[in-house]
């Protein structure tokens, strides 16, 4: 390949004019002139079709079993089935029983189902004069005789704690001067099991019940 | 087919150490070692047997609370672990393939209170759904406790599960008759009328007894 001076190089670039050329590059100028002139510049037309034929050339390619898999999903394919109409009349019958015998859902309103696991505050108070020491144990704290310590009203005899306790069923009784074990008097109790009674209480989202 | 066998064992396995985890670990220091062990082994078996294992922790860790006897705690919870399972049975029988923990706990706390195995079942066969069934049952165990008679507190509880009364309030009704002199029987049985029950307006609405209600 000819390889032309570097200045006319640059003017082949468009960075100089002739002028600024030489007379001893005058002749190489023409030549490069000439080369220039030979450059077809008509424009190019593409053959309409040329698209449609990339198009083919990258679907037929080879693609991942992956890829391959992800289009055959996502492609329309012919399902035939051949059924004997016997069968479908006792598929039919059979879904059917099942229809009629399956247990049927109770439809009846549900009046404390599954309430969120909500606190309500409840206040335990014992009269017990005389006492030093008051307690209340319970499912709540484990039974746990010195965890929830009841305080005295005064000189009155009567002692109180107020509880945060999650709605559901509790069983409790109070600690007197942390041995003697007592029911609430106003609530239901159970036999705990023990020779003794545990005292009932039950806690809804609404407040404390007795039940 | 390994895998089922694998699955099953898991499943027949789990329930057991379930029963000695966290919760039998609170036994840890309460109870003397032996019957920590022998309660741990009540635990494990109800566990094995579907039914809830809390409930006998708790009563293990209540009765070491109340200074009561290593003996008599484990025989109390092993009545619990029978009582347990009765209501278990008792719901099964109404038709409930896996009866719940809370309608089992329930159940368990209504035999305690007075009611028997039928009445549990006639019980969880009235309430249906899960959720009804563990209230139904805990609060005919309260009606009982609070001294009305078995039979009238399933017919009480029967008759406002298929009405719009919430159970929530049927004890303390009855309650509130016998704050005003009436006796438990009575009081329920004015509820199941739809009579009030102050049936005694002139006596004081207070408590029994020196405490107050929380």
């Amino acid at each position: 390949m000819r390889e032309f001076h570097p200045l006319v190089k640059r003017w082949l670039d468009g960075e100089l004019s002739a002028d600024q050329l030489g007379a001893e590059l005058a002749a190489e100028l023409a030549e490069a002139r000439a080369l220039l002139a030979a450059v077809d510049r008509a424009p190019v037309a593409f053959d309409p079709k040329l698209d449609q034929r990339v198009m083919a050339a990258v679907r037929n390619r080879p693609a991942t079993r992956w890829g391959r898999a992800v289009r055959w999903i996502g492609e329309a394919h012919e399902l035939r089935l051949r059924v004997r109409p016997w069968a479908v009349a006792a598929l039919a019958a059979a879904a059917t029983l099942v229809l009629m015998f399956a247990p049927a859902r109770q439809s009846r309103a549900p009046v404390a189902v599954a309430q969120a696991p909500e606190s309500v505050y409840v206040k335990f108070v014992l009269y017990a004069p005389g006492a030093h020491q008051v307690s209340v144990a319970g499912t709540f704290n484990g039974w746990d005789a010195h965890a929830t310590p009841l305080a005295p009203a005064g000189a009155s005899g009567v002692w109180a704690a107020t509880l945060s306790l999650p709605a559901g069923q509790h069983l409790y009784s109070f600690v007197v001067d942390g041995r003697r074990w007592v029911a609430d008097p106003t609530a239901p109790g159970v036999d705990d099991g023990f020779g003794r009674r545990n005292s009932i209480l039950a806690v809804t989202a609404r407040g404390a019940r007795v039940s | 087919m390994n895998h089922a066998i694998a699955l099953l064992l898991s499943v027949a396995t789990a329930g057991p150490l379930l029963a000695q985890g966290p919760a039998a670990d609170l036994l840890q220091g309460k109870l003397p070692a032996d019957a920590a062990a022998q309660v741990r082994a009540i635990a494990a078996q109800a566990t094995a047997r579907a039914l809830p294992a809390t409930p006998l922790v708790e009563k293990a860790l209540e009765g070491a609370a109340k200074g009561v006897a290593p003996a008599r705690i484990v025989a109390a919870v092993q009545a619990l672990a029978d009582q347990l399972g009765s209501a278990a049975g008792a719901i099964h029988d109404a038709g409930v393939a896996i009866p719940d923990s809370a309608s089992v706990e329930a159940g368990a706390f209504a035999l305690n209170a007075g009611l028997d195995v039928r009445q549990i079942r006639a019980l969880a066969q009235a309430a249906g759904i899960a959720g009804q069934r563990a209230t139904a049952l805990r609060v005919a165990g309260t009606l009982a406790a609070l001294g009305v008679p078995p039979k009238q507190t399933v017919d009480l509880v029967t008759r406002s599960l298929d009405s719009t009364t919430d159970l929530n309030t049927l004890s303390g009704q009855v309650q509130a008759g016998m704050a005003h002199g009436q006796s438990a029987a009575a009081a329920a049985a004015a509820i199941g009328h739809g009579r009030p029950t102050t049936a005694n307006p002139h006596r004081p609405a207070t408590p029994r007894g020196g405490s107050r209600k929380p």
